[in-house]
């Protein structure tokens, strides 16, 4: 990371690329400096990371393990991820009906009562993202992001909910996710073992 | 019942025991749906769990504490338990408060669990298991009192979870917040607690919230609630437990009682969807069995039940119907119902939608016992798909990009994969459930996708995959089922599957109840063999195209372009060579069946060369010049082209009739011929036709001695020949309605043009209600086809009339052919058992 000196926007832009995968349209200032770095792919409309500008973000969010706040936002970590399981599998409610066949949005009830769980962990996740961003203060910005995505799943279009080709409610949800795992150091798969183990009441 | 009479005025009906409803005059808008599935339940007999039913009047009264009082001495009376005693077995009784409205509602009020606890009531002898059950179910009933009756911060009692993780340690700082915070202390009574809990439900049903689910449902603003009151049993005694039961297997769709079971008490509403397996359970399942056809024969619907059991054996406490049955349940369920005897066959074929028929035929691996199975995991997002291995999302997007399908084959994926998984035609990950990033992201975009198949090894530096014996490279093919979880080695077949043994039966009887006959459109053998086991009668439409290209092209191409009489002659004979082959495979398909074979149909340019290259010498290329068409489907196309090149209709049909005779020779077959002349919209073109086709009929039959017997026919397509039936019916034994083309020639559309540029809007606009290519014009199109059906009749009252374009596999369609009295439709192969029963249903008037 020593050999690339980034200003607060492109660190920012590069930050929003690794967690996003990738982004679309014309490259923005930004963006081109980035690619200029050799840290982002330039493909047509695509934009992507290089393998060098997912390890530069990694290094850059990755908390110290010595550092203070590590104990407490583990802490926290534990009780996102059963939360985490629960909108997954709202999500895939939201996709597959209890039978396994595609749910078509046909069916009133069944959509407004998944809606309605959306709540529950909706108001589940605020009090986290609160303690999260007292220790990361750049998390913070996902609470009005998930809001958004709410309040399009509300105006009628029901891609907001777990469509990935938009900032959906799961989208954006992934992010958050994504850029908690970099920060802390934690593998996916280490994270989905620790997440079964939660919710399994295993304790952590 | 209307949406008005769910909200209208209903007298005091006071409290409702369990099964004591009906019998009152009691329904459904004072009793909601849980009273009533209580009410069906004890109704046939069968055993119910004790509780109360507090209808809907009573409700706004409960929230007193002397009612709730009341309510829990009449429900100790007769459920015989004592609330916050304890029971032989050590578990503890306490009680459940929940809701239901009128109708199906989503947006209801969460059980409250666990009412009547005091610290003091809890036995010493209660099992770990058992206490942190009580203590979470008692969080949430509490800090939804809190919240919603107590009017305490939500946030305030979310910091209170954080800052107490252990849930004992809560309990007096959250009495401490209510009492400064909430409008009253939480309370220690047990009636004041129920009181309480009812309060908190109406107010969360008034909240902005529920509001929006109702909204969201079309249901009225205020819809009204109904509670139950019921006891329960905190323990985790093996002798006592909870469970469910559905009346069917979701995957086959047969009668096969399934279902879980756990020890203890049920905590919230939802069903748990891991436990014990139902026949675990002593005399669980027999007793369910029974129980379960009795109730699906009565509601004529797959369903659920939710039970209870303890030392007094098994007591039913919740009923649900399946409302959107699948469609192998759906089907299965309607031909039990039938050969059972509850309903009958015309029933059983009204219930069932085609659309359920095509979903029970979408396609799958073609599996031959071959194939070699590389591992397995979790059928994630259905649907198969064959592609090279890519490691990566970078090899995905490459191999895309290059033209070829890539499986994007991943230990687990995060948003960073997303262009590969964009780019990929299927996902297979070693990690992750149902519920894992690339399950629901491959479902958000259609990719079928198989997650968690955990004896896949991905080797990143060596850029293979392996799992048991099988090592392949990034770049090798495999298939994938996100259906069944299966990934092969190799390039599997996707196919449609056979229909099953009670779709089959559905088809039989859709078969018994219609008029109209349902052929197939299908130009080889093969596509004959899969319309035969569909269960089409003959032949509606063979194209012969395809036999004119590949090898075959330089012959077409030698008789439209050839400047000598010899040439064309001798590419003319080698042509009714060929053509004999082809026809051979099919009719010996066709057997006795008919079939329709439509002369050659495509437009000239098809067969012309498209560069200088492909050119023999240079007075092709200014033949090919003289030749060049501004409009070529509306241009020298089907009967005009032949009649320009008067050998190429006699070269086909001679090579057809030829074949005829060596399938009566060779396999004692005699199919029914019919042949058809396209694109005709002057009557003497197909007078024409005819004339050429006798010849060879004559020739063929000295030839060989045998006279070849065929009806001779001809499309229709054009506008003209709609109005010129009339004419055509005194030469045409037969006529074929082409819709596709006559859709286009009526609406003056070029298709491909306003699907993709004009439809949408025409569509958003109301203009439209459906493409007229799915869904045949009833008005324009059909108006033009009941007309020259009209005169064909007069003129020849025994005309077959057909139709053979798309439209001939569309339901909607299928009506309208039915009620222009039409006598068969053609339907490509796969959609025969979707004509089969759309059939059925334009006969009884059912709305496909």
């Amino acid at each position: 990371m020593a050999d690339v000196a980034l200003t607060d926007e492109q660190r920012d832009a590069m930050v929003s690329m690794a967690v996003r995968g990738m982004a679309r349209g014309e490259a923005n200032a930004e963006q081109q400096a980035l690619a200029d770095a050799g840290l982002i792919l330039i493909k047509g409309p695509m934009m992507m990371p290089t393998p060098a500008g997912t390890a530069y973000v990694a290094e850059l969010l990755r908390l110290p393990d010595d550092a203070p706040e590590r104990e407490r936002i583990m802490a926290t970590f534990h009780r996102f991820l059963p939360i985490n399981r629960q909108l997954r599998d709202l999500c895939t409610a939201w996709q597959l009906r209890p039978d396994g066949s595609v749910n078509d949005h046909s069916d009133e009830s069944y959509d407004a009562d998944i809606r309605d769980r959306l709540d529950d962990i909706d108001d589940a996740v605020g009090p986290i993202i609160k303690r999260f961003a007292e220790d990361l203060p750049g998390i913070a910005v996902y609470r009005p992001r998930l809001t958004e995505a709410l309040e399009k799943l509300d105006d009628g279009d029901d891609a907001w909910l777990a469509s990935p080709l938009c900032d959906s409610y799961h989208t954006v949800w992934m992010h958050l996710h994504q850029e908690l795992l970099l920060t802390i150091g934690m593998t996916r798969q280490e994270d989905e073992a620790l997440e079964e183990q939660l919710v399994s009441g295993g304790g952590a | 019942m209307t949406p008005a009479s769910w909200t209208s005025p209903i007298d005091d009906v006071g409290l409702v025991p369990f099964g004591k409803g009906f019998a009152r005059g009691l329904d459904q808008r004072s009793l909601c749906t849980r009273g009533v599935q209580l009410e069906t339940l004890a109704g046939l007999g069968l055993p119910v769990g004790a509780g109360l039913t507090i209808p809907v009047p009573n409700v706004p009264g409960f929230t007193s504490a002397d009612r709730a009082k009341a309510a829990m001495n009449l429900l100790e009376s007769i459920s015989g338990r004592q609330i916050s005693s304890t029971t032989e077995t050590g578990g503890l009784i306490l009680l459940r408060l929940s809701a239901s409205a009128p109708v199906d509602a989503a947006g209801l009020p969460p059980d409250l669990v666990c009412l009547g606890l005091k610290r003091s009531v809890i036995p010493d002898g209660l099992g770990e298991g058992a206490l942190t059950s009580l203590a979470t179910s008692w969080w949430k009933t509490a800090t939804f009192i809190a919240e919603y009756a107590l009017e305490v911060p939500s946030d305030e009692l979310g910091a209170l979870d954080f800052d107490y993780p252990d849930p004992v340690a809560r309990v007096e700082p959250f009495k401490e917040l209510c009492a400064a915070r909430g409008i009253a202390p939480f309370p220690e009574k047990r009636s004041q607690q129920v009181a309480l809990g009812a309060r908190a439900m109406i107010a969360r049903w008034s909240s902005p919230r529920a509001a929006r689910a109702r909204k969201k449902q079309n249901l009225p603003a205020d819809l009204p609630l109904a509670l139950h009151l019921e006891t329960i049993v905190v323990t985790e005694h093996d002798d006592e437990g909870y469970g469910f039961a559905v009346s069917r297997d979701m995957d086959s769709g047969a009668f096969a009682p399934n279902g879980m079971f756990h020890h203890g008490f049920r905590m919230v509403g939802e069903r748990m969807v891991d436990g014990h397996p139902l026949d675990e359970l002593p005399g669980g399942v027999e007793m369910l069995t029974g129980v379960l056809a009795e109730l699906e024969g009565r509601l004529r619907s797959a369903v659920t039940v939710d039970f209870e059991y303890g030392p007094e054996g098994l007591a039913l406490v919740g009923l649900e119907q399946l409302r959107r049955p699948n469609a192998r349940v759906a089907t299965s369920l309607a031909v039990d119902l039938a050969i059972r005897g509850i309903t009958d066959e015309s029933a059983a074929v009204g219930s069932t939608n085609p659309v359920h028929v095509v979903e029970l035929l979408h396609p799958q691996p073609k599996l031959t016992g071959d194939e070699v199975p590389l591992v397995t995991g979790l059928g994630a997002s259905p649907g198969a798909a064959v592609g090279r291995i890519a490691l990566d999302s970078e090899t995905a997007v490459e191999l895309t990009e290059a033209g070829d399908k890539a499986i994007l084959v991943m230990s687990e994926t995060t948003p960073g994969d997303l262009p590969g998984m964009m780019a990929a035609t299927g996902i297979l990950t070693v990690n992750g459930g149902s519920a894992s990033h690339a399950a629901v992201v491959a479902r958000g975009m259609g990719r079928p996708a198989i997650c968690g198949a955990g004896d896949l090894r991905i080797d990143r530096d060596a850029r293979t995959i392996s799992a048991g014996e099988h090592v392949l490279a990034e770049g090798d093919l495999i298939s994938i089922d996100g259906s069944s979880g299966v990934a092969y080695v190799g390039e599997l077949r996707i196919e449609r599957p056979v229909p099953s043994p009670s779709l089959t039966t559905l088809l039989g009887w859709a078969d018994d109840a219609r008029r109209l006959g349902v052929r197939a459109n299908a130009d080889n053998a093969a596509d004959a063999s899969v319309a035969f086991d569909n269960g089409a009668e003959g032949i509606g439409l063979c194209r012969t195209e395809h036999m004119f290209l590949g090898d075959r092209l330089p012959f077409v191409r030698a008789v439209i372009l050839s400047h000598d009489v010899d040439t064309e002659e001798k590419a003319l004979a080698e042509l009714a060579v060929a053509q004999r082959e082809d026809f051979r495979e099919l009719l010996r398909e066709v057997g006795d069946r008919p079939v329709t074979v439509r002369l050659l149909d495509a437009p000239m340019h098809e067969f012309l060369p498209s560069s200088a290259d492909e050119l023999e010498d240079e007075k092709q290329g200014r033949m090919l010049e003289h030749l060049h068409e501004e409009n070529p489907m509306l241009g020298v196309r089907g009967v005009r082209l032949a009649l320009m090149h008067e050998g190429l209709y006699p070269a086909q049909v001679e090579g057809l009739f030829n074949a005829w005779v060596d399938v009566v020779h060779e396999d004692d077959v005699r199919p029914q011929l019919e042949v058809m002349v396209p694109l005709v919209s002057i009557p003497e073109e197909l007078v024409m036709s005819l004339r050429l086709i006798r010849r060879v009929n004559q020739q063929v039959a000295s030839r060989t001695g045998m006279v070849v017997p065929f009806k001779i026919g001809t499309m229709v397509e054009t506008p003209r020949a709609a109005m010129m039936a009339g004419k055509l019916a005194q030469w045409a034994e037969f006529l074929s309605f082409g819709t596709n083309d006559l859709t286009q020639l009526t609406y003056g559309f070029s298709r491909d043009d306003v699907e993709r540029r004009m439809l949408g809007t025409y569509l958003e606009k109301g203009l439209m209600t459906a493409s007229p290519f799915a869904e045949l014009d009833g008005d324009g199109v059909a108006g033009l086809m009941e007309y020259a059906a009209a005169r064909a009749r007069e003129v020849r009252p025994d005309i077959k009339l057909g139709i053979c374009g798309e439209h001939g596999g569309d339901p909607a369609s299928i009506a309208i052919c039915e009620r222009l009295g039409l006598d068969y439709v053609s339907a490509s192969s796969t959609r025969i058992p979707v004509a089969r029963l759309a059939a059925a249903h334009a006969v009884t008037g059912t709305d496909s």
